[in-house]
This record gives structure tokens, C-alpha cells and sequence, in this order.
């Protein structure tokens, strides 16, 4: 092996060396993109924009916090232009169904990942490209319960939200009716709903009917899942007909006919169709400011070329790890100590079995049957709750969790693989508290850009560790009753969550109420960053609720 | 319950027809069609140390002539730098982790039955891999890189490159892959006509 290795380290990809002279790197960016017509025409260098122009609103990240936001935003009549660093894709064209070959879909820039339980970014929870991570998300949308809101008042641990379920109700009910949520009748759990799910539930899988078998026996109350997936076409105003799904099993990365509701076929249509310039391919790197403190503008690079784009107010939406570690570079928005700090990750522990039953994980949706019983279990000796819900998986996956978990290698490893199609699983979603040794920070490490690799700190506390345990124990009682044999956990946090934190006062949170920063009189912040507790639900229903609110709240001071 | 088995042949069948997409089958036909792969990044005795590995992690004795080469991503990718998004902080760079935890495993090889790696038979072979495994294996590189930790990147690397080729995927009974149509027959021991039925 070559020997320069060692003074390689920390280099995530050492064949393109940092520059520092900035003519040689114009120089050199120049011809790169010469020689480099892009292969696609979605990702042909857009006309350069005028450099002196201002618009109104800059939007870091088309995710799940981004996009609501910017089709708001761009529907009022303001001039807004969405920075993405990603490419946008051709689903029809772009996504197999193959997990390998749509790794591109994942957040794979490198991660530092420290503490007793150090967390998986990329695959697990982290996505790149127009429409952010909701391009590879199971598409869960259960809303958070009133509760879920008040840790604090109700157990004394943590800290509120500083609003509850009825300020975020009507834009559940408005994002449900918008995206096309498929969802039961009646949904068991939580505050009565003023309007029905749009589309009647999707079809149960072999997961899903085994998880409600076992539950039945266990008087365990379940429901079919809420689901951002079309259980029939359906016809979405300012962007036309979508396709049902076609119960291919593939949610957890791109849905090759948009089926799925990610942000690329719902809210960036809606935005661009309302004039916002999406520019794919848009790295943001500065965050520009004047004497006052106020941002001007952020610099970015496309397909090689540095841009910089000025702007009255920033939005920035780049996700619960880049939101901070962008704020940190910058050194903005920093006084209240908090960001990157309050890191949290819903516990979510998996639990497979194997059945006799033919149950092949590859097909129907993934996320299909709920349980929120464990919203406030009786007999719990923990804080907060967790919901429960069956999962489809796709054989790489489990293949590596199973190796990583079950240690299994050589014929037992290649013997256990062959059960596959017998397998199903169970996981949970539920909060995890703020703790000090749980958080953010920029590395020594430089990526392939010369910037910083942030560093993520995780440890599971006792209340994780507890509501894990409990949770455990449910998921194997449930796949007994169902007839599982060789039952085993996978012990695993997902989702970023809490980096940038929402309060009452500056001094122990980075934005307000409205998402603006409290330091910053420009600067806005929505992803899963500001969540000031984890929730006990999958979060991207309650991110894109906030984005709307966000939007209502700027565009309300605006006026 | 012995392991499902399922019948060969039928993943290149479906490649052939037009129930794959084209993005599909471009990605998988690619797997099974992969030239002999030269070694680019690491040196020819580390990779083929790292091949010998690999047929431990996963032995094919069903494959005598063609195993399915799992080392060739894993080159290729340390030539890119390219990442999966994260690594244990505990773990230097990829690049430097796999050029200590290879020359660990040849050293405690060494320590453990006085020959090369290569030269051990299969037992001995994996009582050194499921030392390195445990956190046991002899050798002063293993107090610089965390065995556990090491050796549990090693193997999911190898594993999702074994689990992404089409063969595999037919062993296991996998054909997701089918993706033009959708699924008709999604619910409990229901098989819409593509599926493989279980080799009885
Ligand atoms: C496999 C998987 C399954 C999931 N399943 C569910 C589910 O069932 N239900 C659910 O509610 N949630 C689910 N999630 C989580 C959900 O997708 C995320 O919580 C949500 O999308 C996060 O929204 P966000 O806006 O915070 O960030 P993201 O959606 O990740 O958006 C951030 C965007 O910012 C861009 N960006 C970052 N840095 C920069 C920069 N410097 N310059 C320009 N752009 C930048 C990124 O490329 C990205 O597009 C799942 C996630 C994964 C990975
Ligand atoms: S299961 Fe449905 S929504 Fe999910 S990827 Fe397949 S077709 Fe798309």
C-alpha cells in the first residue's frame, strides 16, 4: 500500500487536493467545467445568476423543512431562490430499484460519529439532492399528540415547545389534504381530527399482518399507518396527477414513480411552478453579513463554480447536522451557547423474527401498520413514549444490520441470509432527552472541501436505555404471539434531531417561536434541528408543519 | 427449520425480460457481468489478503470457479475516498484503518500459528478472524485500532457487497429487482407469477 497514506489522514477524498490560491482555483474550476458537459440535461449548469441581484428570500435545503416554506413563500409573490446541494433527479430514469446503485440518494459526505453509542449517518437517516432526505423516507406521517409537546410540564425533564398541537393542527390537516396521505377511517390515537385522511389506507404487507397478529393476541390496539404514499391517483392542485403506489416495496430509497410524497413531486413543483429558482447542485459554503450583523447573502458553489447569491432573509433548512455545522463555520448566530448542542435521536430499536409464513419483506409499503398503545404506557419507568410499526426491509440493509448486530459471518451467516423471505420486523420510535454529553462540534478532520467534518457525540442516557428495554420487551412478546422463531434486536437511534433548538428566550434556545434567530434579524432556521424535544412520532409530518408556519409567520410580519 | 433454498438461474431469466427497468437492470447486469478487476489502490499481497478474507467472511464452496469477488468495491472505493456518510470516531480514515486492520490480521496470524495468513487452512484462518472479531487477537497494531470496531466495518463492507450481487440476491430468494409491474400479491404466503417458489 503506498506510503503517503498516513499523510493523507482526514482527507475524505484526497484525489481533490484543497487549492488555496484563489486564481489557480478559478483557473483550474474553468477548465473542469469544460471539460465536463454534465451527463444530464437536469444537471446542465444553470445561466449564471446576476450577481447583483437581491431577492427576497434564500432557502438553504429542499428537505422536509426547505420546500413547504419555499412554495409558500413563492406563492405570496416574493422573489425566493432555493439553494440545493444535491442534484435533481429523473426518478423514472435515476432510480433503480436497487440499493447500491441509489447510494447517491444518501448524505455520504463523512461523519464523525463518537460516544458509547455512536450513531450511523448516510443510509440511516441522511439524504442529499431535490427533495432531501424525504426522497428516501418510509413516508410514515403520524402527527405528535398534544403531550408529546410538554415534557417538561408534564415530567419535569427537558423543555416544551413553545406551542402546542392546536397551533401546528391545521397545517397537519392542510399537508395531509396537499400531499395525499393515505390513512384508516378512523385513526385511534390521538385528538379528534377535523378532516379525514384524504386516501383510504394502503394494503397490509406480510409484516404488517403478522405485527397485527401478534398484537391482537396481546390486546395490543393497532391501525393501519398513516402514509405519505397514494393508495389510489390522485390529483394535487398546481402540479397535476400522481400515480397510486405500486406496493414495490422501495420506499426507503427513491419511489421510481412518485407515488411517495417526497418534496420533488409535491412542494418544489408547486414552488417552481410559483416562480422559485431551484438551483440543484448548490453547495452553500458562507453565510455573508454587514456591520449590523444581519445576513446579506451566502456564497456557493455550483458544478465548480463559486456563486454568490445576496438576499434579505435567509432560510436555512440544510438538516439537524449541516444547519449547525454551517452556523458553526459561519460563527453566526452562536450567542445562546446552544448550537449543535441538545443533540437528540429517536430511540428505535428493531426487532426481526423468522416465520414460517412466506412473507417476502420486498414488497408492499414499508411503513404500514402503527401502534401508538406506547404513547404513555401504564407501566412505564421511563419519560415520554414511543409508537410502534412494522417495516419492510430490502435485503442489503438487513444484511448489514444482521452482520453488525448478530456478528454473523461464514456458512451460519450466509445459512441465517437464506431466511430472508421469512423475515419480519417491528421498530419503535420514541424521545430521547437532551443531555450535555450529546451533541455536535466541528472536527480537526477536513473533508474534501477543506472544511471542517462535524463530529456527533451520542450516548444513550438512562430514560433512552429504559424506554429501549420496555420497548424491547413488547416487540419480542408480539413476534412470539405471531409465531417467530430466532428473535433478535437491533439496537439503533435514528433520525438528527434538536441541534439548533426553538425557545422562549435566547438564552437557552437559537431561534424563537417563529423560527427566526434570536441573534440574527434575518435568519431563519426549520428542519429537525429546531424540534426542542424529540417527539414520540416520526418527525417529517411535524417538520413540514412548522415549515408552513414558519412561512405563515415570516410572510404575516412581512405585510 | 433448515434454510430456504430457492432455484438457480432465475435472476438472469428476469434480466432478460421487460419486467426490469432499464436503470435496473443496468445496475445489476453490471454486477454479474464485472471484468476481472486489477487491484488499483491497494498493493497486490494486502488485496490479495483482503480476497483471502473475504472467503472466509463469506466461503462459496458452490462457486468453486466464480466466486462472487467482493474485494474489488472495496478497492475501488478507498481509490475514490468515497464514504458511506459516516465512521466511528474511534477508527482513523478508512484508508488508514483498512491498511492497519490488514497488516493486524497478517501479524496476528503470525503470532497466532507462525505462518502467513494465506498459508493457514480454513480453521485456522477463522480462529484469527473471529479473534480480531473479539477484541482478542495478539498484536501491538490492535492497541492502536479497535479490533471490535474494525473488524465490524470489515464485515458489513463485505456483506452489502455480497447481498448487492444479483446471485446473492437469488439465493436469498430476492426479486425486488422484477420492478416494471407492481406487486399484486403482497400479503402472507401469496406469490405474484415472478416470484421464485421455495426449492422443496
Ligand atoms: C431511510 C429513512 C427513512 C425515513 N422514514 C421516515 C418516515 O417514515 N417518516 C418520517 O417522518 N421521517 C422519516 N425519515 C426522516 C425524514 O426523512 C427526515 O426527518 C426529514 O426529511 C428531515 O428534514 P430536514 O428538512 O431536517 O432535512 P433534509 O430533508 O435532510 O433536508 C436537508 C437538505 O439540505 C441540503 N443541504 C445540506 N447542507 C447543504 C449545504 N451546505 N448547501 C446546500 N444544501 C445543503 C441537503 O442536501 C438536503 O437536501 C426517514 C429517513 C430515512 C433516511
Ligand atoms: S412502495 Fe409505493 S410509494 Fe413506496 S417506493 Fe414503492 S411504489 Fe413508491
Amino acid at each position: 500500500m503506498p506510503e503517503e497514506e498516513v499523510a493523507e489522514e482526514g482527507v475524505l477524498n484526497p484525489l481533490q487536493p484543497e487549492i488555496q490560491d484563489p486564481l489557480l482555483k478559478e483557473i483550474i474550476e474553468e477548465n473542469d467545467l469544460q471539460a465536463d458537459p454534465s451527463r444530464d440535461p437536469l444537471e446542465q449548469p444553470a445561466p449564471l445568476p446576476d450577481p447583483d441581484e437581491v431577492v427576497d428570500c434564500v432557502v438553504i435545503g429542499t428537505g422536509a423543512g426547505g420546500a413547504p416554506l419555499l412554495a409558500r413563500l413563492a406563492m405570496a409573490g416574493l422573489k425566493v431562490v432555493a439553494l440545493e446541494a444535491g442534484p435533481w433527479h429523473d426518478p423514472r430514469k435515476d432510480f433503480a430499484t436497487d440499493e447500491k446503485a441509489q447510494a447517491f440518494l444518501f448524505w455520504n459526505d463523512e461523519r464523525l460519529s463518537a460516544g458509547q453509542d455512536p450513531l450511523a449517518f448516510g443510509r440511516n437517516n441522511s439524504g442529499i439532492g431535490v427533495g432531501g432526505s424525504t426522497l428516501h423516507y418510509t413516508a410514515y406521517t403520524p402527527r405528535a399528540q398534544d403531550d408529546d409537546f410538554y415534557l417538561h410540564r408534564d415530567f419535569g425533564v427537558g423543555v416544551d415547545w413553545p406551542f402546542g398541537y392546536d397551533e401546528l393542527e391545521p397545517y397537519y390537516d392542510e399537508l395531509e389534504q396537499f400531499l395525499g396521505i393515505s390513512g384508516p377511517e378512523n385513526y385511534p390515537w390521538g385528538p379528534t381530527r377535523k378532516h379525514k385522511y384524504p386516501l383510504a389506507p394502503l394494503p397490509l404487507n406480510g409484516a404488517a399482518q403478522l405485527m397485527q397478529r401478534g398484537c391482537e393476541q396481546l390486546g395490543i390496539k393497532t391501525s393501519p399507518a398513516a402514509n405519505a404514499a397514494l393508495s389510489a391517483r390522485y390529483y394535487q392542485e398546481g402540479i397535476g396527477w400522481r400515480e397510486a403506489c405500486q406496493n414495490r416495496g422501495f420506499c426507503q430509497a427513491g419511489c421510481n414513480i412518485g407515488a411517495k410524497a417526497s418534496m420533488d413531486v409535491t412542494f418544489l413543483p408547486l414552488a417552481a411552478n410559483h416562480g422559485a429558482d431551484i438551483r440543484p447542485n448548490s453547495y452553500v459554503t458562507e453565510i455573508e453579513r454587514d456591520a449590523s450583523g444581519a445576513v446579506t447573502g451566502v456564497v456557493y458553489e455550483q458544478n465548480g463554480i463559486t456563486l454568490r447569491q445576496k438576499c434579505r432573509n435567509l432560510f436555512l433548512c440544510a438538516g439537524a447536522i449541516e444547519t449547525p455545522r454551517l452556523l458553526l463555520l459561519n460563527e453566526l448566530a452562536l450567542t445562546s451557547g446552544q448550537v449543535g448542542r441538545n443533540f437528540t435521536a429517536h430511540t428505535g430499536v428493531q426487532v426481526w423474527g423468522t416465520f414460517p409464513e412466506d412473507v417476502r419483506p420486498y414488497k408492499g409499503i414499508p411503513g404500514a401498520l402503527i401502534s401508538e398503545d406506547t404513547h404513555r404506557p401504564k407501566d412505564a419507568d421511563f419519560v415520554g413514549g414511543y409508537l410502534l410499526q412494522s417495516i419492510g426491509v430490502m435485503p442489503v440493509t438487513f444484511a448489514s444490520q444482521a452482520a453488525r448486530a448478530r456478528k454473523l459471518w461464514g456458512q451460519a451467516g450466509r445459512d441465517y441470509m437464506r431466511n430472508y423471505n421469512h423475515i419480519a420486523g417491528i421498530n419503535i420510535l420514541g424521545d430521547c432527552l437532551p443531555h450535555e454529553s450529546n451533541y455536535m462540534e466541528l472536527a480537526e478532520e477536513k473533508d474534501a472541501r477543506g472544511v471542517a467534518k462535524p463530529r456527533i457525540h451520542f450516548t444513550a442516557q438512562e430514560n433512552e436505555k429504559r424506554m429501549t428495554a420496555h420497548a424491547e420487551n413488547i416487540m419480542r412478546q408480539i413476534w412470539e404471539a405471531a409465531g417467530a422463531t430466532d428473535i433478535w434486536a437491533f439496537p439503533r437511534y435514528a433520525h438528527t434531531i434538536g441541534t439548533a433548538r426553538m425557545g422562549l428566550s435566547g438564552d437557552d434556545a437559537v431561534v424563537n417561536a417563529d423560527g427566526r434567530a434570536f441573534d440574527v434579524p434575518n435568519l431563519y432556521i426549520c428542519d429537525n434541528s429546531v424540534f426542542p424535544s424529540a417527539l414520540s412520532v416520526n418527525p417529517a409530518l411535524t417538520i413540514m408543519a412548522l415549515s408552513l408556519r414558519t412561512a405563515d409567520k415570516f410572510l404575516e410580519k412581512a405585510r | 427449520m433448515a434454510s430456504p433454498h430457492y432455484p438457480e438461474g432465475t435472476v438472469r431469466a428476469l434480466l432478460a425480460t421487460d419486467l426490469v427497468t432499464d436503470a435496473t437492470r443496468n445496475a445489476l447486469q453490471a454486477r454479474l457481468d464485472a471484468p476481472l478487476y486489477e487491484p488499483q489502490y491497494l498493493d497486490g499481497a494486502t488485496y490479495e489478503l483482503l480476497r483471502a478474507v473475504a472467503a472466509r467472511l463469506f466461503p462459496q464452496p458452490d462457486r468453486p470457479d466464480n466466486p462472487i469477488e467482493l474485494a474489488p468495491a472495496v478497492d475501488k472505493r478507498l481509490l475514490e475516498g468515497a464514504s458511506d456518510g459516516w465512521r466511528y470516531d474511534a477508527l482513523p480514515p478508512d484508508r488508514e484503518a483498512y491498511r492497519m486492520g490488514l497488516g493486524g490480521i497478517r501479524d496476528s496470524a503470525e503470532t497466532m500459528f507462525g505462518q502467513p495468513f494465506l498459508s493457514l487452512n480454513d480453521e485456522q484462518k477463522d480462529q484469527v478472524l473471529a479473534a480480531v472479531q473479539q477484541g482478542t487477537a495478539p498484536g501491538h497494531v490492535w492497541q492502536e485500532l479497535p479490533a471490535v470496531r474494525f473488524f465490524e466495518e470489515l464485515l458489513a463492507e463485505l456483506t452489502e457487497n455480497y447481498y448487492a450481487h444479483p446471485l446473492a440476491q437469488e439465493e436469498i430468494g430476492y426479486v425486488g429487482m422484477a420492478d416494471v409491474p407492481g406487486w399484486h400479491h403482497i400479503q402472507l404466503n401469496q406469490l405474484d407469477p415472478r416470484e421464485p417458489e421455495e426449492v422443496k
